[in-house]
């Protein structure tokens, strides 16, 4: 457990599974014992429009939403994106777009590319492994739990920390 | 709600957790018609059995049925967006002068910002103006702590109760304890004519209860635990309620606070308290200066945020500038733009109005998408249903102009009906459109009369929309696929010049909708 809240935000464009992207995280947090909020910013992401998902935790949360220049962990989901939202990491931010690439050419179904990135986040975060392996589960119903298991894996052990 | 059960923890939004807390403490009747941000109340609610829930064809219809179980002695709730309490003020000034038999609670969603909506009116003026007592949670787990104790003081002060919500509370998500349900034995509903026929005498008394109610709401408020004032670092105290406290602690944690969460009837005492022991106050709040303007009429020095900032969502980065008195910067959005999607139906629809060079009165829904470029083929939205009354009301101006009406199908029978047999019955001319989805597509796909299903996906008799327009006595009615280019141009083509009123319902169901 950290002391200081993690600001992760989330980006992309509508129908790209960001918001699945921050749940699972969320779930993974919750199940680790912290507190934590979770909010998007911009509506209507099935039309396409830019998503933004700001997730936050630690032992007290207060606001949902991260500070414009205090993001600690950017996962874009499209390099337009990752270019708009560069501005909210702070000087220390990890900038996670830089494996957007290397995420695009792993991956076989576009639609596993949230569940790649989590895998990637994961990497850098204090949540233990059984923790993330139980949000997979909460939130990828029966058949399709087996492959996010496998293609979270894949983007976990994509980093070396 | 089981599979989002974990221990005694669930990640729930601000709507889902008003919904759980609504349950806990034995809701049985929700009324609503969908509108972001308020839709997931009710679609929560759907997923609880013991939960009678229905989308009503309007948010006056549904606060009538939801007040009409309250007073018959079940707790009810209605939830709506702030342009939904619009069309159901009519009931809720009158609810104020009735009250209640079982607890009644009215969840109004407002949309700071305009994630999805046509203004940004603060409802909490309406607690005022209706002398109706508010509740504003600034977080999910508040919403459902205060849901509760609404129930509570309904019943305790005979009155309908107001609880606020903006779209940062009932979209934002937050790890929640919940607890099991139980159902309060209510008194059997009894004749009450000087009660519930509001005819002048009977009115005139009930508004002096009205009035003695609100001093003793004034009295609960003082002592409510949800005005709280926290004190720390006497220099700075802000006053502040909703999002805002939570932006505020995160840049001020040494301050001072007194955070309101019963905000009317207003805790004057409280207030002045509060303001003796600080140096500096500081109103803060998203939108009016609701709080801002009452405070002073205390008598209180406060500063206030630049009236700029009374126009849009507020974010936690806005916090120092509107403490340092500085105007809001407004900056050109370098967002990705939402659009029709490349298969909707509509589009077909619009490329022939468009190459007819129709001007085109719209309303709300996901066709107003088509007044952005490139299609720029939709010409007006004030509110639902006025696609089909602004044809007619700019037929008076211009009266051989080439002008259409276009409604959606859920939209048609909220408000649509109306102003149909105003047309006909007002000899008003031209076409109008109902663009047949076939579901409310822009709040996500909800049912409604004419799909033929309920909110639980019940089938139910099915309204015809066909039938219906004939028998408002359209003088032409036509169902035709817009999605069949050349048929539908030649039957729009054949119309617009006609003298008379036709209907084209323009159907083809949402390709983003899977029954």
């Amino acid at each position: 457990m950290t002391n200081k809240t993690c600001n992760i935000l989330f980006c992309g464009i509508g129908g790209q599974g960001v918001l699945k992207a921050s749940e699972i995280c969320g779930w993974a947090a919750i199940f680790d014992g912290y507190h934590v909020k979770k909010s998007e910013v911009h509506g209507m992401s099935q039309r396409g429009g830019s998503v933004e998902s700001h997730l936050r935790f630690g032992n007290k949360v207060f606001s949902p939403l991260i500070t414009a220049g205090c993001v600690d962990y950017l996962v874009s989901f499209h390099q337009d994106e990752n270019t708009r939202m560069k501005k909210f990491l702070k000087p220390d931010g990890v900038d996670l777009g830089k494996y957007l690439d290397k995420a695009q050419a792993q991956i076989q179904d576009p639609k596993h590319l949230n569940t790649f990135l989590v895998g990637v986040l994961s990497a850098f975060l204090p949540i233990k492994e059984a923790n993330w392996i139980k949000a997979i589960e909460k939130v990828f119903p029966g058949k399709l739990l087996s492959q996010n298991k496998e293609v979270f894996f894949k983007g976990r052990r994509m980093i070396k920390i | 709600m089981a599979t989002n059960r974990v221990k005694d923890k669930i990640f729930l939004s601000g709507n889902e957790a008003l919904a759980h807390g609504a349950w806990e403490v034995g809701l049985k009747v929700a009324c609503a018609y969908p509108g972001t941000p308020s839709t997931e109340i009710l679609e929560t609610l759907a997923k609880f059995p013991e939960v009678d829930v229905q989308w009503s064809v309007n948010e006056k219809v549904a606060f009538e049925v939801a007040l009409g179980a309250a007073i018959g002695g079940v707790r009810s709730l209605f939830a709506c967006k702030h342009v939904g309490l619009n069309v159901a003020m009519d009931p809720l000034m009158t609810a104020a002068y009735t009250g209640i038999g079982a607890g009644f609670v009215v969840v109004v969603c407002d949309d700071p910002g305009m994630f999805s909506s046509q203004n940004e009116q603060d409802t909490r003026w309406v607690s005022i103006y209706a002398k109706l007592p508010m509740f504003e949670p600034s977080s999910p787990a508040e919403a459902r702590q205060m849901v509760k104790q609404a129930f509570k003081i309904s019943e305790q002060f005979d009155t309908p109760v107001l609880l606020r919500m903006t779209t940062r509370i009932s979209h934002t998500k937050e790890d929640i304890t919940i607890d099991t349900r139980s159902v309060p034995v209510q008194p059997p509903f009894q004749l009450n004519i000087q009660k519930y026929v509001m005819v002048p005498g009977n009115a005139y008394q009930r508004h002096i209860l009205l009035e003695k109610r609100l001093q003793k709401l004034k009295t609960y408020s003082e002592n409510s635990k949800f005005n709280c004032i926290e004190i720390a670092d006497k220099k700075i105290g802000f006053i502040t309620s909703s999002i805002t406290y939570n932006y505020l602690k995160e840049q001020f944690p040494q301050a001072s606070y007194l955070k309101l969460g019963f905000v009317y009837p207003f805790c004057d005492d409280k207030i002045r308290k509060f303001a003796k022991f600080v140096k500096k106050i500081y109103v803060v709040e998203e939108l009016d200066p609701f709080l801002e303007e009452h405070v002073k009429t205390l008598g209180i020095k406060c500063f206030a945020k630049d009236p700029s900032f009374r126009i849009g969502e507020l974010r936690p980065e806005f916090m120092s500038d509107i403490v340092n008195g500085k105007a809001k910067v407004e900056k050109k959005s370098d967002i990705r733009k939402p659009r029709m999607c490349s298969n909707c139906p509509h589009l077909f629809t619009f490329a022939t109005l468009k190459k007819l060079d129709a001007i085109v009165a719209g309303d709300i829904g996901c066709y107003t998408l088509a007044s952005l470029p490139p299609i720029s083929a939709l010409h007006s939205c004030v509110c639902m249903g006025a696609g089909v009354t602004f044809n007619e009301g700019l037929r008076k101006a211009f009266p051989n102009g080439k002008i259409v009406g276009v409604v959606g199908d859920s939209t048609f029978i909220h408000s649509g009906i109306t102003g149909l047999i105003n047309a006909v019955y007002n000899k008003a001319k031209g076409i109008i459109f109902v663009l047949d989805n076939s579901t409310t597509a822009m709040t996500g796909g909800q049912h409604h009369p004419a799909t033929g299903f309920t909110i639980r996906n019940e089938p139910t008799k099915k309204l015809v929309l066909e039938d219906l327009c004939r028998s408002c006595g359209a003088d032409y009615v036509a169902v035709v696929d817009p999605k069949d280019r050349k048929k539908f141009e030649e039957i729009v083509k054949q119309r617009i010049n006609a003298d008379a009123l036709s209907v084209i319902i323009a159907r083809h169901p949402c390709p983003l909708i899977n029954r």
